[in-house]
């Protein structure tokens, strides 16, 4: 229904059906020229960024870089995967990692924020009080910590300590669905309570339908956090053949010498390889964040 | 409610001694590790990390693959780790209990030597032969902690003078020698720099660049007896002439004209695109330059009251954990010798701390090479390197730098009030051994 | 507590029992490290020195790079986490009409946010020379532009300006919920009449505080944890005029070797961060529309 109104000419808006645009989501000329302003602001450092991925090396010796690609040197990205490093294997991880993580925080964040919204229980305030304060200590201090936890559990260079913890949700995910079940009327799980679900019932199959977009919203988060994390993996993992697509990109645009210039055509281009898949998932997954038909099933809300 | 909170705490209570137990497992666990070490004193797996990016792969397994031909009995494992996450990954290995058995090590040396984190070499190295004088010359024991040597220097190169040929020529001005006074060099700076458009000099806010003219000038930035020093005379002067030639002569680009010229543009890019006409870096110039439009060659560094220069490089060391120190040593050895460090000439990676190899043909006039450069600076300059203070606490003294000399290198303060004060804040951060 | 209650009580546990167990087994007992770390003298490799209170001290009393860091935090969180909000609640009202390639216009907008820091840091570099493209923006309107990163004064700002280019980011959730939004509401209000922008501050605001107030809060707890922008692009400089407390603390822990004094300063942190939460939770229950009361 969503697509059909996206598509919907201005003849057919002013049309009675059910469908019609409602006011204040009509598009006005104003709209469009504001967002073709903000667009192409936020766009030009992107436009930028692969203007310097097709440079020279000449003109990245000299830093001698334009806005606007002047240079073609497509060859940049046949270089990338011309070296030694097993690039393929590197994407693979990548997939292997992220997904592990995505479906961890998808299959434990809803489950967690719904009990937080919705279940009462002794304790459960001073519980939601250290479920924010864990997101208050900075994560670089419990780094070292954490590091010797994991290594006792012998999961040093293995993908377990990327992975594991997602599935035991996090604070950011928790107070996140919390936040959006409370929106949502009571009535609902009132009325099934009624009806005798009991309350994994309810969450099966009355929340977990409407928390999709939210839920899918936590799985983008997660998969761009961790599709771009390298200091994770630099910590635990050691062989080679086990390293993400984000670590990867660390070692093409690595130099030998401290103060050396980093190849900055090859860093964009590392860039553009890591952003590009997240582009196409966003891009790809916001019918489902944002076109689903979520409000079905509550009471009289069409 | 009260069940709950009971509940809660006794939880944490376990987590409090999961969390300290960790910590004291650790403490031991790294010594039994060396307890159960000394069994077999050839055979040995041995865990190697170093730095850098995909070519310096390449080139240290070559060298690795060529150690492991000659001696089957050493494996070598090679960890590879990007420059920012270096130390942090070494520093969570260590925590962790067990370091790399032979790591790369540079300015940051003392850190873990000063913390007995990596191993004295000096009676490994006697024992199997190894004379550093001989192989390295004057840097031989680079990397010293009280008299004690704790890392094998590997790659090492003087830093050089480029500049460029076709505006010297214009100006009908000789190639830089290592006779230049600072005199001479301002002169010609003077001559080669255009206001707004070119400049004669890429300058020395870096501290490899304006120390080299602080031991050019007699001065020290920690004295013999381990105090910062660097409210000196000397010192001063040094640093009042390498500022003076970017607001007084004005042969220097400020840093608004560097940041106008493009993003993280330094000497490097500026020379590069012929905007300055001689610049003071290291190795990696040339390799970035083989391939530039602009004529250029490379010479040693001007004089001050005497000769100086910083070197960078960096050294291989053993760390407290490995298992098989001796055979580490061997590895190191081998690694170190002619044969290998052929290797790191081929690549083009950086230049080789051997003596012998640096005066090697195959150094003197590399494979890659696009055109004549006096590659013999390198050989030339080596004779002027200084001991760059390598104290462990080299970081906190490089932020004091960087802060202190943020207002001066702006030109709103001069060297005398910016040491003064950097002087005494060295003085907390730096205590004497 | 009567039966009903107290089987309630059970399946909250049992549904809360993923991060219960995840927190013990993975954070507790790190965090309790940290604590016990903070009251020594550490260096990350040789056994901790017990010092007392004595980092923490030496903090509050001795340390005016701690002060100034935590004066650049408070400064670039207070602005830029209100400016963020508002920037995010525009973008989203306007993705949220029927605008033709919408799919596109969102992707642009969210994308500031997958591009990986070094790359951005570079741009930002280049757009914030004394003579760039910014500057010459600003001379149209002949405002003397400045050496933003050169500046004390201007390096603040520009950091922001940086975290305004990310605002993008927070328009996915406020989409996502304004989606959720009943279109009776907007359907009945225009037949009363009530023009758009009344439209916009009596249905979809108060519908969303929720999200907002998520949003406000993890605005807060990110702007003052700010770390790899400071740490890319500034270092801290000059002279600190950009330093905050994470990039402060990371020196200390992983470039000077003083854990100790590290986890102090991420102790008090934690502190302020503690205090400002609550401050708005406290604020919370004027504003934040709740469907059901969250207890």
């Amino acid at each position: 229904m969503a697509t059909a109104l996206s598509t919907a000419t201005p003849a057919r808006e002013r049309s009675t059906s059910k469908e019609r645009v409602v006011g204040v989501f009509r598009a006005s000329p104003f709209t469009y020229a504001t967002l073709i302003v903000v667009s192409a602001v936020l766009c030009v450092p992107l436009v930028f960024v692969v203007s310097i991925a097709l440079s020279s090396d000449q003109t990245v010796n000299a830093n001698t870089f334009t806005i606007l690609p002047r240079e073609f040197h497509w060859d940049n990205f046949t270089r990338v995967f011309g070296t030694d490093l097993p690039m393929q294997r590197f994407l693979l991880n990548s997939m292997i990692i992220s997904a592990g993580a995505v479906i961890g925080q998808v299959l434990s964040s809803g489950l967690v924020g719904y009990a937080f919204a919705r279940l009462r229980a002794p304790g459960k305030n001073a519980l939601f009080i250290i479920v924010l304060a864990t997101m208050m200590i900075p994560a670089q201090i419990t780094m070292i910590p954490q590091f010797i936890l994991f290594k006792e559990l012998g999961w040093v260079n293995t993908y377990l300590p990327l992975i594991v913890p997602n599935f035991f949700s996090n604070a950011f995910n928790v107070f996140l669905v919390r936040q959006f079940v409370s929106r949502l009327p009571s009535e609902i799980d009132e009325a099934a309570m009624v009806d005798g679900l009991g309350f994994f019932g309810i969450y099966r199959r009355i929340m977990l339908p409407m928390l999709a977009p939210v839920l899918i919203a936590i799985g983008i988060f997660t998969l761009t956090a961790t599709w771009g994390d390298f200091m994770g993996p630099l910590i635990y993992l050691n062989d080679e053949s086990k390293m993400p697509l984000a670590l990867g990109v660390q070692y093409i645009t690595s130099t030998s010498a401290a103060l050396q210039a980093p190849p900055w055509n090859l860093v964009m281009v590392g860039s553009i390889l890591l952003t590009l898949p997240m582009i196409l998932v966003y891009y790809l997954g916001q019918r489902y964040l944002y076109e689903m038909d979520i409000s079905g099933g509550s009471a009289g809300v069409k | 409610m009260t069940m709950d909170s009971s509940r809660l705490s006794r939880r944490g209570f376990l987590g409090m001694g999961l969390a300290a137990g960790v910590i004291t497992l650790t403490a031991c666990g790294s010594d039994n590790d060396k307890a159960s070490s000394d069994g077999n004193a050839t055979a040995a797996n041995l865990v190697m990390t170093v730095w850098g990016g995909e070519s310096d792969k390449t080139a240290y397994q070559k060298r690795i693959d060529l150690l492991v031909k000659k001696f089957p009995e050493l494996k070598v494992t090679l960890q590879l780790i990007p420059n920012d996450g270096y130390a942090q990954k070494v520093q969570t290995m260590i925590a962790g209990g067990k370091g790399p058995d032979i790591m790369q090590v540079a300015e940051s040396v003392n850190v873990y030597s000063s913390k007995n984190q990596i191993q004295p070499l000096d009676e490994l190295a006697s024992k199997a032969g190894i004379d550093l004088e001989k192989r390295f010359g004057s840097i031989g024991k680079l990397y010293s902690y009280q008299d004690k040597v704790y890392a094998i220097p590997d790659r090492s190169g003087a830093m050089i003078v480029f500049y460029n040929k076709t505006l010297f020529a214009a100006k009908g001005i000789e190639a830089p020698s290592a006779d230049w006074t600072w005199d001479d060099a301002l002169a010609a700076f003077k001559e080669l720099t255009v206001p707004g458009k070119q400049w004669g000099y890429a300058g020395s806010g870096w501290w490899a660049q304006w120390w080299s003219f602080v031991y050019q000038n007699g001065g020290k930035i920690i004295d013999d007896s381990g105090k910062p020093a660097v409210a000196t005379d000397e010192v001063i002067e040094a640093l009042q002439w390498a500022g003076d030639l970017i607001f007084k002569h004005g042969v220097v680009p400020t840093q608004k004209q560097y940041a106008d010229m493009g993003a993280d543009v330094g000497g490097d890019a500026a020379f590069a695109n012929g905007k300055v006409a001689i610049n003071t870096t290291g190795f990696w110039g040339i390799s970035g330059l083989t391939k530039s439009k602009i004529d250029w060659d490379v010479a040693p560094l001007w004089k001050g009251k005497q000769q100086a220069v910083t070197a960078f490089g960096s050294g291989l060391a053993v760390s407290r954990t490995a298992k098989n120190p001796a055979a580490a040593l061997k590895a190191i050895d081998f690694l170190t010798s002619p044969e290998a460090q052929q290797q790191i000439i081929a690549t083009d990676q950086d230049v080789p701390a051997n003596i012998e190899v640096q005066k090697s043909e195959a150094f003197l006039k590399p494979a890659w090479m696009t055109k004549p450069v006096n590659m013999n600076v390198f050989g030339e300059s080596s004779g002027f390197v200084y001991r760059a203070p390598f104290i462990p606490q080299w970081n906190e003294m490089q932020k004091a730098f960087d802060d202190g000399l943020a207002d001066f290198w702006l030109g709103k303060q001069d060297a005398r009030t910016a040491l003064t004060a950097i002087q005494k804040r060295l003085e907390t951060i730096v205590k004497p051994a | 507590m009567s039966r009903l209650r107290r089987r309630e009580a059970l399946w909250f546990y049992l549904f809360a029992s993923p991060w219960i167990i995840g927190f013990v087994v993975f954070l507790l007992g790190p965090m309790i490290a940290s604590v016990y770390i903070s009251l020594t003298d550490w260096d990350s490799f040789t056994p901790p020195k017990w010092v007392g209170l004595q980092n923490y001290t030496r903090l509050l009393t001795d340390d005016p790079v701690f002060w100034k860091a935590l004066w650049n935090t408070f400064y670039y969180a207070a602005i830029s986490v209100p400016l963020g909000l508002v920037i995010g609640l525009w973008l989203a009202n306007l993705l949220n009409k029927q605008v033709r390639a919408r799919k596109v216009f969102r992707t642009l907008i969210y994308l500031p946010t997958l591009v990986p820091l070094v790359a951005t840091a570079m741009i930002f570099k280049m757009v914030l020379a004394p003579s760039g493209p910014l500057n010459d923006v600003l001379g149209i309107f002949h405002l003397p532009g400045p050496s933003w990163l050169l500046e004390a004064v201007w390096v603040k700002p520009a950091l922001i300006l940086l975290s305004v280019w990310g605002a993008g980011g927070a328009t996915v959730l406020l989409l996502a919920a304004m989606k959720g939004i009943p279109r009776e509401l907007y359907e009945a209000a225009e037949v009363d009449g009530a023009s758009a922008i009344r439209q916009f501050w009596s249905i979809t605001v108060p519908q969303l505080t929720p999200i907002i107030f998520f949003n406000l809060i993890m605005g807060l707890i990110g702007a003052f944890q700010v770390f790899s922008q400071v740490y890319i692009l500034t270092k801290g400089g000059p002279n600190n005029a950009s330093q905050m407390m994470v990039p402060m603390l990371f020196d200390e822990a992983f470039n000077f070797y003083h854990m100790g004094y590290a986890s102090a300063i991420s102790w008090l942190l934690f502190a302020v961060i503690l205090v400002f939460t609550l401050l708005a939770f406290r604020t919370a229950r004027r504003w934040v529309f709740y469907e059901t009361e969250v207890k």
